[in-house]
């Protein structure tokens, strides 16, 4: 029996039992996804929860490009390096760094630590600030963080520091706002209504595209947002000065402080007083902002005084 | 002398007709150029991730072809019976070891200026530039680390029963060297007598095979050169570590029955 | 006659598997001169010596006592080797190398010059029959292919001494009329030939003088007519007696 064809008729007999079965199985496992939480990132489906530490070491790698591998590792003092600086140059994250970021390495333990310095780098840099050269021109390699930046995205989409960190490159040092908009779109997917990311897309509307409606609709979404994450605590609670979370202060007295200098650029000085009475409550000096306000409100009554500076 | 380098070419030759080395070097050329092609916000100037990773690759191929192609030489003449036959001519022991040496690291070198050509023609495809001569620092004392990792393996095959023992004793040891070499003083301090003592022992005693290793950084990053005063330092000292382990080698291969 | 091999009681001793025994002596006070131009051959039962008495020739195992000389040099040293060629009894050469590949090898460490070496190998090559597949790696070869190459690498410097170790072994009746017709040859031309080997048929026709050694010890050695002569039968009845052998009465 050398003739293939019952072999070719049994596999096609095969193929059609296993489709069959296949559809016929379907509609039972689909009740059984639904209660089920389904995650569709493939990192996560592939790494569980550990794809969490890793992304962190990725966020990390980041700034050990950043400061183009002058970097601690776990046996030196690393008290200079806990918050990124990548991240707290943006402005946006709290640092918790204390110490001197260039002599984390000590002195040189023996003879061979320090023959071997010769061939690691030596020299606290930074790729926006020219790098090891000291060449301002290459500033734009601050570039060379993406990808790390991208990958700990992916693999901790929940994170948001990472997308207002790329955001922040891509839209000041790289001049790519479309992608920093893409990436700010992306981590909205994967975290709705998140008030720093509408913060930030707010500025690439306002800042950027010039788009001041637009802007104005978005950080106002934000604020909202803002509000439903109170989870009972009172606003007056959530904006006190020696609150620990200094993420939640922060990013309402951004959004206020913005939405002011909006309304400011827009001559609505009515809505530019009341956005920076919000902010006063949340701004280490209030002082300043109150003296703001009391400008504006003397240029509404005297149009022609000349607004001072806003703080 | 001639004994040695002609032992040497067999090694060589013995090298470029077995497939590892095709193999490694195909899969770091794909591997490289599948993560070339990721776009990364449009923006086709990134490179130095693809450094690393390329660098980290002809680290590990380069090491597994070194240690893999070494740790069989002795145990396969003697299994294949062709050590009789060569050991028949007016070749003495030493020759013998000193031509198997010259031949794995002459094939190192070889494979390794494949590889740097393919990174450095990867760079230059995206920074449009040829930093030679850091190329050279670092592929120079590269492959006088795996000269150094030769001669280890090499009395390894004299000591261990089987290849395969070997070379997973050597790939340890080397990663080992290579990963936490730079901070066993640092983790000696922070440990108690006596085993304070025995890692600071085995801090001075090993090779300090990470040296070369972490100069990876400086090409990832586009760093100056290193001194060449630096550069020819490390060469002498991974050479003294490498006739330390040739001659250990030639002592015990003196000593076995060959047949 | 000039001597070309000697040994002076030889002893060798390997450690000893067997429990309670500490050594085992392979050869014991071995004592054997191998003159200028002679065919010797060198017999013995299976695990008589015969291969270790060879290794020590060759350097591969050490003595416990004695000495052996090859051309007047001590045996350790290595340019002992200069002019001998030797064909071991298993033949097993690099796969990945060619026929001719193989042969420049060698004859680069006899310090043979290139142009020598290149014409050498083409008589050589012709010689074992080998011509045709010069340039296929040895891996494709057959046993009887590899048992030539054996023989064309063991002339390949043209030794003065040629030391055999089973030369006949697993080859039909014509490659065995070839390596007599090569061993003759090279008795014609006042070459040395040291061979052991089972064919005693064989050593009768070309060898001159054989050594029969059983247990490690030298038993006899002489011309093979007197030997044959004094045991009033061949060569196989000789060695039976020399070795002891009792045939076993059906009962």
């Amino acid at each position: 029996m050398n003739s293939p064809r019952p072999f070719f008729l049994l596999f096609i007999a095969l193929l059609i039992f296993c489709f069959g079965l296949a559809a016929d199985l379907q509609p039972q496992f689909q009740s059984l996804q639904n209660d089920r939480h389904q995650s569709n990132n493939f990192f996560s489906l592939l790494l569980g929860d550990s794809s969490r530490i890793f992304a962190n070491d990725f966020f990390v790698k980041a700034d050990a490009y950043y400061h183009s591998g002058y970097y601690p590792t776990i046996f030196d003092n690393n008290s200079a390096f806990q918050t990124p600086h990548m991240a707290e140059d943006t402005g946006a994250i709290a640092s918790h760094n204390q110490g001197e970021e260039t002599t984390f390495m000590g002195p040189p333990r023996d003879w061979i630590d320090s023959f071997g310095r010769n061939f690691i780098p030596n020299r606290h840099t930074h790729l926006d600030e020219g790098g090891p050269t000291d060449d301002l021109s290459k500033s734009s390699e601050v570039r060379e963080i993406l990808p790390w930046l991208e990958l700990s995205a992916d693999l901790d989409p929940k994170d948001i520091r990472t997308y207002i960190v790329t955001t922040f490159w891509l839209r000041t040092k790289l001049n790519r706002v479309p992608e920093a908009e893409q990436v700010l779109r992306e981590g909205l997917r994967n975290n709705p209504n998140d008030p720093q990311l509408l913060f930030e897309l707010g500025r690439i509307y306002f800042e950027n595209y010039h788009d001041s409606a637009r802007a104005r609709n978005i950080w106002e979404a934000a604020l909202r947002s803002w509000a439903r994450q109170a989870r009972g605590v009172p606003q007056s609670e959530r904006l006190k000065l020696n609150n620990e979370n200094f993420d939640d202060r922060f990013i309402f007295e951004q959004l206020q402080t913005n939405l002011a200098q909006l309304e400011e650029k827009a001559g609505n000085l009515d809505a530019a007083i009341e956005h920076w009475q919000q902010a006063k409550l949340a701004s280490p000096n209030p002082e300043e902002v109150q003296k703001h306000i009391t400008d504006l409100e003397l240029k509404q009554l005297v149009p022609d005084v000349l607004a001072p500076a806003t703080p | 002398m001639k004994n040695i380098f002609a032992v040497a070419g067999i090694v060589i030759k013995e090298l470029y007709r077995r497939k590892d080395f095709y193999v490694l070097f195909i899969l770091t050329i794909l591997i490289c150029l599948i993560m070339a092609s990721v776009n990364v916000f449009n923006d086709n100037q990134i490179i130095r991730y693809l450094k690393e990773l390329c660098l980290l690759l002809i680290w590990v191929s380069s090491l597994v072809i070194a240690i893999t192609t070494t740790a069989r030489q002795i145990p396969a003449e003697k299994e294949n019976r062709t050590l009789l036959p060569l050991l028949a001519k007016p070749l003495s022991r030493t020759q013998l070891i000193f031509g198997k040496f010259l031949g794995c690291w002459l094939a190192c070198g070889l494979v390794l200026i494949c590889f740097y050509v393919f990174l450095g023609a990867l760079a230059a495809s995206r920074e449009h530039s040829w930093p030679l001569l850091n190329y050279f620092q670092a592929a120079f004392l590269h492959w006088f680390t795996l000269g150094t990792v030769v001669a280890l393996t090499l009395l390894g095959s004299l000591v261990f029963a089987a290849p395969s023992s070997n070379s997973t004793i050597c790939f340890v040891i080397v990663a080992t060297i290579l990963c936490i070499g730079r901070y066993l003083d640092a983790v000696a301090l922070s440990l108690s007598e006596p085993f304070r003592s025995i890692i600071y022992a085995i801090y001075f005693t090993i090779p300090h095979l990470e040296i070369p290793f972490e100069m990876r950084n400086l090409i990832i990053h586009d760093w100056p050169l290193i001194g060449w005063n630096f550069v020819a330092l490390d060469a002498i000292y991974l050479s003294a570590y490498t006739m330390v382990f040739l001659v250990a080698a030639c002592l015990v291969f003196r000593r076995k029955a060959v047949n | 006659m000039s001597v070309i091999l000697k040994t002076e009681k030889l002893r060798v001793e390997f450690a000893n598997r067997e429990f309670l025994k500490s050594v085992k002596v392979a050869l014991s006070s071995l004592d054997l001169e191998v003159n200028a131009g002679e065919v010797f051959g060198f017999l013995g039962p299976n695990g008589a010596g015969k291969t270790t008495a060879i290794n020590v020739l060759l350097g591969f195992v050490p003595p416990k006592s004695g000495a052996a000389y090859l051309f007047g040099i001590d045996v350790r040293q290595p340019i002992a080797r200069q002019r001998i060629g030797y064909l071991p009894e298993m033949t097993y050469y690099y796969k990945f190398l060619t026929a001719e590949e193989l042969l420049r090898f060698y004859a680069k460490i006899f310090g043979v010059p290139r142009k020598e070496a290149d014409k050498r190998i083409d008589q050589l090559l012709k010689l074992v029959e080998l011509e045709q597949v010069r340039k296929r790696p040895i891996k494709t070869y057959s046993k009887g292919m590899q048992q030539r190459v054996g023989l064309a690498q063991a002339l390949i410097n043209k030794p003065d001494l040629l030391i055999l170790d089973e030369p006949t072994s697993g080859l039909d009746p014509l490659g065995r009329m070839k390596v007599r017709e090569i061993i003759q040859r090279l008795k014609n031309e006042g070459k040395t030939v040291f061979f052991s080997s089972h064919e005693l048929g064989e050593v009768e026709t070309v060898c001159d003088r054989v050594a029969i050694i059983h247990q490690g010890e030298l038993k006899t050695v002489g011309r093979v007519t007197d030997i044959i002569e004094k045991h009033h039968g061949n060569l196989e009845k000789a060695f039976l007696d020399i070795v002891g052998y009792q045939p076993q009465t059906a009962s």
